[in-house]
């Protein structure tokens, strides 16, 4: 399979991907870190891809989105953003609005707190 | 040239922004992955120009990364960047 077709089953088999550095139990880089200790605090049930573990892949990604930076977050098959991008929609409510509007499911109550310990 | 000036140099020319600052923190990221000798890693960016007014958050990083080109943007390790 090339890194194109393993990408797109990647995010069609799962309603939210995290392509990062490193995993999501042990991130690799603090920009990688920063978004998947959001979703993990927010309790999002998400996939995570080590790019560091394939060099296809670590390429691939990038040619996939045209987006020349890692991590890369898709919901539902669709590319959101990496790590300024979520960090801002996070603070804003944006990504609650769009996992509610994804039937993502999340708690309300820890995005909120991320939100008063950054407002 | 530097690389601070060098990215700068390029947004203004395509942007024409009101408001720049182009902040190398590579320091910040020493040991880090990505850290290199003599810093030129890791960016801060923050930008504001009327150009970014009708843009999605992703077409605004598409278009400062276009603006940045494929030369720098290889070059730098990490890219901070805060758009309005």
């Amino acid at each position: 399979m090339t890194a194109h077709d393993q990408i797109q089953s990647t995010i069609t088999d799962n309603d939210v991907v995290l392509f990062m550095k490193g995993t999501k139990t042990m991130p690799q880089c603090g920009f990688s870190s920063r978004v998947a200790g959001v979703l993990n605090y927010m309790g999002v049930d998400f996939a995570d891809v080590n790019v560091l573990a394939d060099d296809a892949l670590r390429q691939g990604i990038k040619d996939f989105s045209e987006w020349p930076t890692i991590p890369q977050l898709y919901v539902k098959g669709e590319f959101i953003g990496g790590c300024d991008i979520v960090t801002e929609m996070t603070l804003s409510g944006e990504l609650d609005k769009l996992l509610e509007d994804s039937g993502v499911g999340f708690d309300k109550e820890a995005a909120d707190k991320i939100r008063e310990a950054n407002g | 040239m530097g690389m601070v000036q060098k990215i700068e140099e390029k947004l203004r020319e395509a942007f024409d922004p009101t408001e720049l600052s182009v902040v190398d923190d590579s320091e910040s990221h020493r040991g880090h992955a990505g850290y290199q000798d003599g810093g030129e890693s890791h960016f801060q960016v923050v930008i504001e120009a009327p150009a970014f007014k009708d843009m999605s958050r992703i077409e605004r990083h598409r278009a400062v990364h276009r603006a940045l080109g494929p030369d720098v943007i290889s070059r730098i390790h990490a890219l901070g960047l805060t758009i309005r």
